[in-house]
């Protein structure tokens, strides 16, 4: 009878099961605890924008006592199309959340309605802009949303001033995720800083600068679905681009890089996001521009913790002076080990003209794509000009819808 | 190897297959086991080869009880069954069969496989070809495959079941020598489960009679064929006398039809039959006989030529359209062609009568059914699936099928695996169509029933008709030569 | 009745036993207690009012899914192109929301009737290739799985943008007219319920008493034999693998017009493969169906509160649930131990 012995077999599991269960309960309990929740939508690990928040929560929980961090990951409806964002946010705050991160501008809209369910509790819409007062959803946040974002833009000139520094052929390529708002203005403010150091270190005509951008579709790669990163990327070294800057999620553009210098090309790379992107090919990369949300969200915590925290919409600059200390800035730039050190010298004097307010890459004469003006001769864009950027550049090659 | 079956009792719902059976089987004998359909025989034969699981009783090999799991159980004990109905995998190659259900290592060697199927074959005398698709051989290459796998996995007791229904004179005789080898010189033991009588008095030495699910005598061969029917049978049936019921009215007109399935051609055929009239095909398998009745229901597109059924040209009705029309088929297959496991009685009348609305009335095909069950003196329920009826009671259930209106009846076997008592009532179940005014088209591989049964014979070979011959007129000789290509 | 008939009754319940245990030891082995974390999922299934009717929200398109599978598996159909049929099916309502206009009934009504035809010819499509090509429904079936999903994607990036550029969240929401009719501040539909157990009654109507769910039936079991008793076995199948793309389409309705508001990139996520292990867990009869569906569904939104709880990966409930379908598929084989009888039930074999 060999169902009977497996009936058997079972009974003999489960006893055991229950006994020991029944010995492994009891958590300790803390005092003063301060309870905060993030959710990401991607997997907590994946070397890029989820990771990035993650590691700002254990931040948080390192740098504040009692600091509780409850994580919920990849919310998204592929992953998980039994979840949604109010009934995370139910069971953070049930848990003794008093503030949640929601992590994407995916997250936007349900952040809004679960801000209402619970005003007492805070709620940090990253990348949004319901908080903001003069953006384009105004007045649509209750007071207990606040928004956060990077000033991403200047490290991307950064990146930008970079490549322009490395390139031989003056052709460089932009490999893009899907385009809206945030990564057109990425994609632009990278091609002003090239152009201007181009023209400043390199003494060569900015006209003459090649800058191509190709949108595979989305933050990574999926096959069948968005253009395959890997043969973008070759076809961009194949067209003559020597650099390649990435605005996607994943490392496409300094393996395949990589590889092409390994067969003894002169290419190089910059990657996105991820503070450790370099490692994948390090002789290659000219340096990386990352997210690092720790400072922020300590700041944002304590705020709430002492109860002085205020509806605010962040677009935090970085700290000019500490780009790579963890501690400090909300946005940095890593040098890579590319770097010459003549360009390491002339990137540094580009960083100090930036910090100082010199050097403003944002400023006019700038013509949209479809040439209408965008800035008048010496005007400078403001916050929602750039937020907001409508088209790509002039000078910029690739579609802006 | 010794083997006891004791007390064994096997039901089916209410019916109640084997009901306390004890046999004994000896090494170096052959067995028949005689019984009319029905009797339990098949039942056994599965309880015997781990097909079944008995619900009582006890299977004693050399003196220890065993009890098998599945028929690999049972051949890893020694005991093979061959069934009725070939069981093997068609779409593979015949090594590739033989080699199945073996253990070792996971590649095959397939080229060390056919030289061992080879050499195994020709010891039992048989011949085969390793690289030949199975679906392309005949049934009783397939018996012959089927044998050879067995004993190459170990088998000291082999079961044929109905073994020479469907194949030809040549193979049976091949068979029965290297049965006759098996038993004298390898000491296995065979059980041969038939209805025909002739054969087992040929084969056997010791023959078993069932009835009702139970053993009603034991006989040591030679014995007269009369005892044992006794045995069978309460009392002897009769052969029947009847009357011609032929009328003038055409029923179906073939008009230079040609077929092919790939294998064979046939044709170009010209045929007439009247209402009332009853046609037999004779040939051995594969002659084109099927071929020809299968186009006639619908089922084979003709190549060119016409099928004139009552008037109307029906060349390009399929099979649904002329059922519709009045044309019925019984397949041979049973569970494999014709009924559905799986679904009661009651459930394949309202499959194949013509529908009412969208919702069915139960209790109108419950009455239906029941109505049809006395009718063809089927031994079930009108809840019985059809897997628990008999296989007599299977062909009465096909049978009963055939709707009442139709006018061109084709059947395939009619009454192959049955008993003549059944095959008897069958007959006059069909005479009674024919009287109302159906055409029948039959083909049998059993020349007698042929002749016995046809107003008009026509013989195939080779995808070739012969003239047709009147039945009381033709003698078997006149048949077998015309089978043999003397058309 | 005997103590071995009790054994058999209660038999099915082995393989979710089985999967419970073997859950527990991944939790111990994660140094979590199987009480705390089962005790977890509990409560992030039946914890407030809220989640019970978020778990009842996302119930509803998979149980409209597994009650067309248990249609197309009647038939002897392995439907993996369900997940397809459900996509289809919210980008016909999306269509309809987006682009027209008219009374709020209308509207509605025309969404689900224009879901339902869109998942059927997107079913119908995997039937002709089968009945036609030659194309088993399975590799059919998940090709257009890929072009549904590549198709929404095209639409959400090209035409259906939202002005402000393509984003990954999907369309812009939908007016509030061409929505669904919620429960409160939920994603459940009072709609929905209605229609989903309408779609129930169907299934087991048709299969239990109607000619076309016994010709599938017969279909399923044999299909030599049912087309010579008179089973158009081309059409029977097109059809039946239509009926289950329609409520599967109706499915994806469901999703855009209540649990989402817009047409998102992965509409389904898998509800349509999730509805295959409903059901093979439910032995694939229709009154097992959404019992299961509901149990898949209060373990996967438990399983968030598990997450929450434990910090483990919150794949937990989806482990238990696939580890559950593996074991009735190993050791439920209740055809061959004829604990069961027929798949309508109709008469209970002893064995």
């Amino acid at each position: 009878m060999s169902k009977r012995f497996l009936f058997r077999l079972m009974a003999l599991l489960i006893i055991p099961a229950l006994l020991l269960s029944a010995c492994a309960g009891g958590t300790v309990e803390e005092e003063q605890e301060f309870v905060f929740g993030v959710v990401l939508v991607g997997p907590k690990n994946d070397r890029g924008w989820s990771q990035a928040h993650y590691e700002g929560g254990q931040y948080v929980e390192e740098n504040m006592p009692g600091a509780r961090m409850i994580v919920f990951e990849s919310l998204n409806p592929a992953d998980k199309p039994e979840a949604t964002l109010e009934g995370v946010v139910d069971d953070m705050v049930a848990d003794g959340a008093q503030l949640v991160f929601t992590t994407s501008d995916e997250f936007e809209e349900d952040t809004l309605g679960a801000a209402e369910k619970y005003p007492e509790v805070t709620f940090i819409s990253i990348s949004g802009d319901d908080a903001w007062a003069e953006g384009q959803d105004a007045g649509k946040a209750p007071p207990n949303l606040g928004n956060i974002m990077g000033r991403m833009p200047d490290m991307k000139a950064v990146a930008g001033c970079a490549a322009a520094l490395a390139t031989e052929t003056g052709k460089l390529a932009y490999l893009g995720p899907l385009i809206n708002f945030e990564t057109r203005r990425l994609a632009a403010s990278a091609y002003l800083g090239a152009r201007y150091c181009y023209d400043e270190f390199r003494g060569m005509d900015p006209d003459d600068l090649e800058y191509t951008v190709t949108w595979i579709g989305f933050w990574f790669n999926i096959p069948g679905v968005t253009l395959d990163p890997t043969e973008v990327t070759t076809n961009f070294i194949d067209s003559g681009a020597d650099v390649v800057l990435s605005g996607i999620d994943t490392t496409e553009a300094i393996v395949v890089s990589g590889q092409r210098a390994d067969q003894g090309e002169r290419v190089f790379a910059v990657p996105y996001d991820f503070v450790g992107a370099c490692d994948e090919k390090p002789e290659i990369c000219l340096g990386v521009p990352y997210f690092n949300w720790g400072p922020d969200y300590l700041e944002t915590a304590s705020a709430v913790e002492a109860g002085s925290w205020e509806q605010e919409w962040e677009w935090n600059k970085a700290a000019w002076d500490a780009l790579d200390d963890r501690t400090k800035t909300p946005i940095g730039w890593i040098h890579g080990p590319g770097l010459t050190d003549e360009w390491k010298a002339d990137l540094e004097t580009f960083i100090d003209g930036m910090a100082s307010g010199d050097v403003v890459v944002w400023k006019g004469p700038l013509n949209l794509q479809d040439g209408t003006t965008y800035l008048e001769e010496g005007e400078v864009a403001t916050g929602q000009q750039i937020w907001y950027l409508p088209q790509l550049l002039e000078g910029m090659e690739g579609p802006s819808k | 190897m010794h083997i006891q079956l004791q007390n064994i009792h096997k039901h089916f719902g209410d019916v109640k297959a084997n009901d306390g059976i004890t046999l004994e089987f000896e090494p170096g004998k052959i067995y028949g086991v005689l019984g009319e359909n029905g009797a339990g025989k098949t039942t056994l034969m599965k309880v015997l080869s781990g097909y079944h699981k008995p619900d009582h009783g006890t299977i004693v090999i050399d003196w220890t009880d065993r009890s098998f799991f599945s028929p690999a159980d049972a051949l890893a004990a020694g005991i093979g069954m061959i069934y009725q109905d070939p069981l093997d995998v068609p779409s593979m190659r015949t090594v590739e069969n033989y080699v199945l259900g073996r253990s070792g290592a996971l590649a095959v060697d397939l080229g060390k496989a056919e030289e061992e199927l080879t050499a195994f074959a020709s010891t039992v005398g048989f011949e085969v070809n390793p690289r030949a698709y199975i679906d392309t051989l005949s049934l009783g290459e397939r018996q012959q495959l089927e044998l050879i796998r067995l004993l190459s996995l170990g088998a000291d007791l082999l079961i044929l079941d109905e073994p020479t229904t469907g194949i030809s004179a040549d193979q049976k005789e091949q068979l029965f020598n290297s049965l006759q080898k098996l038993a004298g010189k390898d000491g296995k033991i065979i059980i041969l489960v038939s209805h025909k009588l002739s054969e087992v008095q040929e084969l056997c030495d010791e023959v078993y009679v069932l009835r009702r699910g139970r053993k009603v005598g034991g006989v040591t061969l030679p014995a007269t064929k009369q005892s044992l029917v006794s045995l069978m049978f309460e009392e002897l049936p009769k052969r029947t006398e009847r009357a011609s019921y032929i009328r003038e009215h055409t029923i179906m007109q073939l008009q230079d039809l040609q077929l092919s399935d790939g294998r064979i051609l046939v044709g170009p055929l010209n045929l007439e039959l009247h209402a009332g009239e009853v046609l037999g095909l004779a040939g051995l398998e594969g002659s084109g006989q099927q071929l020809l009745l299968r186009a006639c229901a619908g089922l084979v597109e003709a190549e060119s030529g016409k099928i004139i059924i009552e008037e109307r040209d029906m060349t390009r009705f399929g099979y649904h359209k002329r059922r519709e029309e009045g044309v019925a088929y019984m397949p041979s297959g049973r569970l494999e062609e014709g009924l559905v496991e799986g679904l009661s009685l009651t459930d394949h009348f309202v499959l194949a009568e013509p529908q009412h609305g969208f919702v069915i009335q139960r209790e109108r095909y419950q009455q239906l059914t029941e109505e049809r069950i006395d009718e063809y003196q089927i031994v079930g329920q009108s809840t019985s699936r059809v897997e628990e009826l008999s296989g007599g009671n299977q062909q009465r259930a096909l049978l009963a099928l055939l709707r009442k209106s139709a006018r061109l009846i084709l059947l395939e076997h009619p009454t192959r695996g049955l008993d003549v008592r059944s095959a008897e009532w069958i007959w006059q179940v069909l005479f009674q169509r024919a009287a109302e005014g159906a055409g029948i088209i039959f083909f049998s591989a059993d020349l007698d029933e042929i002749i016995e049964r046809s107003d008009r014979i026509a013989a195939f070979s080779g995808g070739q008709m012969s003239r047709i011959v009147t039945a009381d007129q033709t003698t078997t000789d006149e048949l077998g030569h015309m089978i043999g290509g003397e058309l | 009745m005997t103590g071995r008939a009790w054994l058999r009754r209660l038999w099915p319940l082995a393989p979710v036993l089985g999967a419970l245990v073997i859950t527990s030891g991944l939790l111990l082995l994660f140094g979590v207690s199987p009480f705390e974390g089962f005790g977890a999922l509990l409560q992030g299934a039946f914890g407030t009012e809220a989640k019970v009717l978020s778990v009842a929200a996302f119930w509803v398109p998979l149980t409209l899914a597994a009650a067309g599978l248990v249609v197309a598996f009647t038939a002897g159909l392995w439907n993996i192109g369900v997940e397809g049929q459900i996509v289809m099916g919210a980008v016909a309502s999306s269509w309809l929301a987006l682009r027209f206009d008219a009374p709020r009934p209308i509207l509605l009504v025309a969404e689900i009737l224009v879901a339902m035809a869109a998942g059927a010819l997107w079913a119908g499509v995997v039937a002709i290739f089968k009945t036609r090509g030659g194309v088993h429904e399975i590799f059919g079936g998940l090709a257009l799985n890929n072009i549904a999903i590549i198709f929404t994607n095209y639409l959400i990036s090209g035409p259906w943008q939202p002005p402000e550029g393509g984003t990954f969240r999907g369309t812009v929401p939908f007016p509030e007219k061409a929505l669904f009719p919620l429960l409160g501040v939920s994603r459940l539909s009072p709609l929905s319920i209605a229609l989903t157990l309408g779609a129930l009654a169907a299934v087991y109507f048709i299969l239990r008493g109607t000619y076309w769910g016994l010709k599938l039936d017969a279909l399923g079991r044999n299909p030599k034999s049912a087309f010579l008793l008179g089973v158009s076995s081309e059409r029977e199948m097109i059809l039946a693998m239509m009926f289950c793309g329609a409520l599967a389409g109706l499915g994806g309705s469901v999703r855009v017009l209540s649990w989402f508001d817009s047409l998102r990139q992965s509409i389904s996520g898998g509800i349509g493969f999730l509805a295959l292990l409903v059901v093979m867990l439910a032995l694939f009869r229709v009154v097992l169906v959404p019992f299961v569906a509901f149990f898949f569904s209060a373990v996967l939104s438990g399983s968030i509160s598990l997450q929450l709880r434990t910090q483990l990966h919150s794949s937990l409930g989806g482990i238990l649930t696939s580890v559950m379908v593996l074991l009735v598929l190993l050791f439920g084989d209740y055809r061959q131990l004829g604990i069961f009888g027929s798949r309508g039930g109709k008469a209970l074999a002893d064995e």
